[in-house]
């Protein structure tokens, strides 16, 4: 007997011998989550533009605004020349950010060791949380998430979603990448007497470069 | 001395005396209870539909073990069919065993390892090590006990028995360069420099799992320090250990219970890294593992489904309860022996280790009841508690006198007559060892006298006081 098939049966031995069928089960799980707004946070705006901004901003994330996408490179030169960082950064090979005009920029699509600042998109923010949404890919290296200091990160306006449950739907809409990583500020830790500390081992800097929809 | 070999050869009550004794571990207990047990208030303020949440919590959890079996296959096959490798350990040996036998497949030198309970209970750090594998762990106060060659203490902060003078201490000699200063921020960026080459290097990155996601068979982990997915990302192989009580039905299920944990945890509303881990590397995914196993380990939980202890599956190792016992906050979290210490350890080290040798545990609680308020999946642990102690007693597992003393009262409270007579002859014969209003010391009480005095009985019995009132009340018009 394998140790499968000893757990499986001692599970089994101890659950009642009447068992409803999958689909029962299935729509019992599904009828837990009805009504999700009776346990689940207000948004502390009315939009979800401003319940986002401020929900990030409480957690230490920072805030530009930008009128559309053309003006990311300029508010990523602004942002380096702020903290008097080289105007330099890696940049995720993602075609809605290399598709960008980067003249005077140094930048690469790998992070050196000596390297600051990296630049990605998320796919959705979260105005419950001040969360963000990255998704692992081909265009989208993990660690470029985690090895910088800085963190800036980019995020349309319309992909702001209300809350968990949303971006769950959406999830649940596609195949599942290897990753998928909500960020709620920037690296921290309590572990010496409690006390907060930013840039535990990820970004101690978490920037976001908000961008107004369009239409 | 390490704090597991410590509990081998100590009684539970030499540990206390030991901890209560100690006054540097009661000011670095209370630094960081006091700030999580305040976070933990506001953030339940703010957030009014708390009670629900954790009904539904509660709810969400109990579902999953009614249909324990039917989720584990599930979530079986949608890992299998995303690329990862399942397997399936009945006790911490076999475990063991399972990820050693990865780790010297793979002829891996270096393992990075991101903070897992679980990977503790197994006793994976020790295993590691007599396999001859360099082991690194990567979540800060991870790191702290390992460099001190000790085990958690909270099972959220592993290191909150360390004031940050002695966390100076181990930094100096540990890190190349040391630590410039002993303020935690120069620490925290000394640890940061120290371990970035160790992240990069790993052969093998191992992490537990606060969630196994059934429909698409995902793990979950979460942190706020972001060493987990510095820990599962660049390294040849990822390794998961899992309880196999951690399974929810949906990614949506897996979010609802994370809004009671972060909260009851640390007081946020979530960690700032929160990943869902599914299958290795994509073909043309940027980086990532080319491998992913997944342990999916019993370890004595499906023994607590079949027994009085099934309530405590639900919970989901938010460290709560013990930020809120009056017991752990005096003593912290080596005096109670075991891996998980507090109320939740409480209950799950006899489970782990046999009641024969914890039975100290379950009998170390006042039953005031704070850490079934706070638990955020509803878990009545003082109930269970007392089902140890009952089963303590069926098993006659207490000493000799305490069954006798207890047998001569039982012998007594059955037979009221023979009991107001000896409470009448008790209150008079212990008045005789007071003082004043006091009584300082007395035979058999030396476990309370030692710290408090005892008041003076008045000399009546209760029972002789009520009857002398109620007759007065008889005798009025």
């Amino acid at each position: 007997m394998t140790a499968r098939d000893r757990i499986l049966s001692a599970i089994r031995a101890a659950l009642p011998q009447e068992r409803p069928a999958p689909d029962a089960i299935a729509a019992e799980a599904k009828a837990l989550l009805a009504d999700p707004d009776t346990s689940r946070p207000r948004l502390v705006a009315e939009g979800l533009v401003d319940a986002f901004i401020l929900k990030a901003e409480a957690i230490g994330t920072t805030i530009d605004r930008v009128g559309g996408m053309e003006a990311v490179p300029d508010a990523v030169r602004r942002y380096l020349s702020g903290y008097g960082l080289s105007l330099s950064l890696a940049v995720e090979p993602t075609p809605a950010l290399t598709a960008l005009d980067w003249t005077g920029l140094d930048t690469g699509t790998t992070l050196a060791p000596d390297q600051p600042a990296a630049l990605g998109k998320a796919l959705w923010g979260i105005a419950e949380s001040g969360s963000m949404i990255v998704h692992s890919g081909a265009d989208t290296p993990i660690l470029l998430s985690f090895l910088p200091l800085h963190h800036i990160v980019v995020l349309q306006e319309s992909d702001i979603l209300s809350h968990l449950e949303d971006y769950a739907a959406q999830l649940a809409e596609r195949p599942h990448p290897r990753n998928a990583i909500l960020i709620t500020g920037p690296s921290g830790t309590t572990d010496i007497e409690g006390s907060y500390v930013r840039g535990a081992h990820g970004p101690g800097f978490l920037h976001v470069i908000l961008v107004a929809s369009t239409d | 001395m390490s704090a597991p070999e410590a509990s081998v050869q100590v009684s539970f009550k030499n540990r206390a005396k030991t901890a209560l004794a100690d006054r540097t571990l009661k000011i670095a207990i209370d630094r960081t209870t006091g700030t999580a047990e305040a976070k933990r208030a506001v953030a339940v303020a703010a957030f009014p539909e708390f009670q629900d949440a954790r009904a539904r919590g509660r709810a969400i959890k109990d579902h999953v073990i009614a249909h324990l079996d039917h989720y584990l296959e599930q979530f079986e096959r949608n890992a299998t069919a995303s690329g990862a490798k399942v397997h399936w350990a009945s006790d911490d040996a076999e475990a063991r065993a399972i990820i050693t036998r990865i780790c010297l497949d793979a002829k891996a030198k270096l393992v990075t390892r991101s903070k897992s309970m679980l990977g503790e209970e197994i006793g994976l750090p020790h295993a590691l090590a007599d396999a001859g594998i360099e082991r690194v762990e990567t979540d800060l106060a991870e790191h702290i006990i390992q460099l001190a060659g000790e085990a958690p203490s909270h099972i959220v902060w592993p290191a909150m028995h360390r004031t940050r003078e002695q966390v100076a201490e181990l930094f100096k000699i540990a890190h190349h360069p040391p630590p410039a200063a002993d303020d935690p921020a120069t620490m925290v960026q000394s640890a940061r420099r120290e371990l970035r080459a160790k992240f990069l290097g790993a052969d093998i990155g191992i992490s537990g799992s606060n969630f196994l996601v059934a429909d698409t068979g995902a793990t979950c982990t979460v942190t706020n320090e972001g060493n987990a997915e510095l820990t599962t990302t660049p390294p040849r192989i990822h390794i998961v250990t899992a309880g196999i009580e951690k399974i929810v039905p949906t990614t949506a299920h897996a979010l609802s219970l994370l809004r009671l944990l972060v909260r009851s945890a640390t007081g946020g509303e979530l960690t700032q890294y929160t990943t869902f881990h599914c299958g290795p590397k994509r073909p043309g995914d940027a980086d990532g593992p080319e491998e992913m196993h997944i342990v999916l380990v019993d370890n004595g939980r499906t023994r607590m489904l079949a027994n009085e202890f099934r309530e405590m599956l639900r919970c989901i190792r938010c460290g709560a309860c013990m930020n809120h016992c009056v017991v752990y906050r005096q003593i912290g979290g080596h005096a109670y022996g075991g891996t998980y210490p507090g109320p939740m350890g409480s209950v799950l080290t006899p489970v782990l280790n046999g009641l024969a040798g914890s039975r100290d545990l379950p009998n170390a609680c006042t039953m005031n009841g704070r850490c079934a308020e706070v638990c955020p999946v509803e878990i009545p642990i003082p109930t269970l508690l007392r089902a140890w102690r009952i089963r303590s007693w069926r098993e006659r597992l207490e000493p000799g006198s305490l069954r006798a003393g207890i047998g001569i009262w039982a012998v007594l409270a059955r037979r009221p007559g023979l009991y107001r007579l000896a409470s009448r002859i008790g209150v008079r014969a212990i008045r005789l060892f007071g003082k004043g209003g006091w009584i300082a010391r007395l035979p058999l009480a030396g476990g309370w006298t030692a710290h408090r005095d005892l008041p003076r009985p008045t000399g009546r019995t209760f029972m002789d006081q009520y009857r002398a009132q109620q007759a007065d009340k008889g005798d009025r018009p």
